[in-house]
């Protein structure tokens, strides 16, 4: 026993998440030069307290405009999250190994890869080099952007569908359309709408963001708030606003998407 | 020799393995119309390989399975794990067997309304009227089986193959379930080919019986139930 014990490599103990802990920790160590900051003595503390002093109260005067701006901001986010939808659902069937031929699929990933490469603030510089700066700008940004995830996705929720009812169909006299809009979407509708949901929410987040670079939304509102001097009560605001409405849109979706898997595990959730 | 008319199948010398299991050597047997003919065997000896083969799943290993004397009739089946859309309501379920009768142009936004009034009577038959809007994946294992029948019927096949369909039903859904399908063969002049487990249920509605064991894969029998 004992020498069975000693037979035993040293490096054996070793797997796979254990090293990458150890690298990720030395890399950690070895970063410890970025948080030297400027190098000059500053009084942090201070710099933070009247910072946040400014804050607060904020100027609920603008309120009207800033809803103005926020409501700019779903709608980037509603179009864009359509529009990459329909786009996404043809290149997932051309992503998804259990329907196209492997070196489309290949390709059409490579493409959904180089896609979500790329930050959504990037997609919107780009955008607003095109079309100019304006809300149009946001909508093709956030578009690309969406297309690289939902895409990737949808081809997921092709490729690990239960076969079975499309077939049993096609065995009944369906042809193949019907057997697939009777015997597959219904399975794979529901998932589908819920990774909708979580993109339109995960659109409104960026859609905020990417009115700094001019590509609409309430992103353009926070800017001329952040660059002007004593405006950050208004930044506060602005800030609440977003608050509020994307904590809505995050619970309505969990709660939809629960609702969604509940049923689809055959629980009786409304 | 050439099929009678009243013959919807014919199988002729039909070898099945699975792997290296033989599970029938030499079976023959055929289906009439109106006709139900029940299999029975124990877990295993090869009721659902059978019942495949003839719906052309599997391949037998040699003989013929000829269905209909002169041009191919509707196979329905009805499988043991269901397949059924578990996101679709149970009424979108039953109606998609009705599909082969239409164009997909005129199913693509909803079925015509008698073949809905024809399903909802059919669920209304099998206990199901108050699920109809429910989604599949919420019904009860006996609730499934009845619904993956009801879509099977509504394809209104001239040869029904039925995998152990009444194996989750408790007797009274079983009984009127058997009855459902008997009523199928006689009224539409078509086929049941049924397995089941339970003898008394298969001398009760069966024809025929063709009762397989795989231990002596030769030893199969067909016999008139009178």
């Amino acid at each position: 026993m004992k020498n069975d014990t000693k037979n035993i490599p040293w490096h054996s103990r070793f797997d796979l998440p254990s090293i990458t802990f150890i690298l990720f920790l030395l890399l950690a160590l070895g970063s410890l030069p970025a948080l030297e900051g400027s190098g000059r003595d500053l009084d942090y503390l201070g710099n933070f307290l009247r910072f946040l002093d400014q804050f607060f109260p904020p100027d609920w005067s603008i309120l009207g405009q800033t809803m103005e701006g926020l409501w700019e901001t779903i709608q980037i986010a509603a179009i864009s999250t359509l529009l990459a939808s329909f786009i996404s659902l043809f290149l997932s069937l051309a992503a998804a190994r259990t329907i196209s031929p492997a070196w489309l699929v290949i390709i059409t990933r490579m493409i959904l890869n180089m896609i979500r490469t790329i930050p959504s603030l990037l997609w919107a510089i780009l955008a607003v080099v095109l079309v100019g700066s304006n809300s149009l700008a946001g909508v093709i940004a956030l578009s690309f952007y969406s297309v690289g995830y939902l895409a990737k996705f949808f081809s997921e929720a092709f490729e690990s569908a239960d076969l079975k009812a499309q077939k049993a169909l096609q065995s009944l006299g369906a042809n193949r359309w019907q057997a697939f809009q009777y015997g597959l979407w219904p399975n794979l509708k529901p998932v589908i709408w819920s990774h909708c949901l979580w993109m339109l929410e995960y659109n409104v987040r960026s859609a905020s963001i990417i009115g700094y670079v001019g590509a609409g939304g309430i992103g353009l509102h926070l800017k001329l708030y952040a660059e002007s001097a004593d405006s950050w009560n208004k930044f506060s605001l602005v800030l609440i606003c977003m608050l509020v409405i994307v904590t809505l849109l995050d619970l309505t979706g969990e709660k939809v998407r629960k609702s969604i898997r509940a049923k689809l595990e055959g629980n009786k959730v409304l | 020799m050439k099929p009678q008319e009243s013959c919807l199948l014919e199988v002729r010398d039909l070898h099945l393995r699975i792997e290296d299991r033989w599970l029938a050597r030499d079976l023959s047997f055929s289906l009439s119309k109106g006709e139900f003919i029940g299999i029975i065997g124990s877990s295993g000896s090869g009721k659902t390989t059978l019942l495949r083969a003839i719906n052309g799943e599997t391949k037998a290993e040699s003989g013929s399975i000829k269905i209909g004397a002169e041009s191919k009739l509707p196979v329905g089946m009805i499988h043991q794990d269901l397949e059924l859309a578990e996101g679709s309501t149970a009424l979108n379920n039953a109606l998609s067997g009705s599909l082969l009768r239409h164009a997909w142009t005129d199913t693509l936004f909803g079925f015509p309304k008698e073949e809905k009034e024809k399903a909802i009577e059919l669920l209304e038959t099998l206990g199901l009227s108050r699920k109809v809007n429910q989604w599949t994946s919420t019904l009860s294992r006996g609730e499934r089986q009845r619904l993956a029948i009801a879509r099977t019927l509504l394809a209104e096949p001239l040869i029904l193959l039925a995998d152990e369909p009444v194996a989750s039903l408790d007797s009274d859904w079983a009984i009127k379930t058997l009855d459902l399908l008997n009523d199928f063969a006689k009224q539409k002049q078509a086929g049941v080919i049924c397995s089941l487990h339970d003898p008394k249920q298969v001398e009760e509605f069966a024809d025929k019986v063709i009762r397989i064991d795989s231990t002596n894969p030769e030893q199969w029998k067909v016999e008139e139930l009178s």
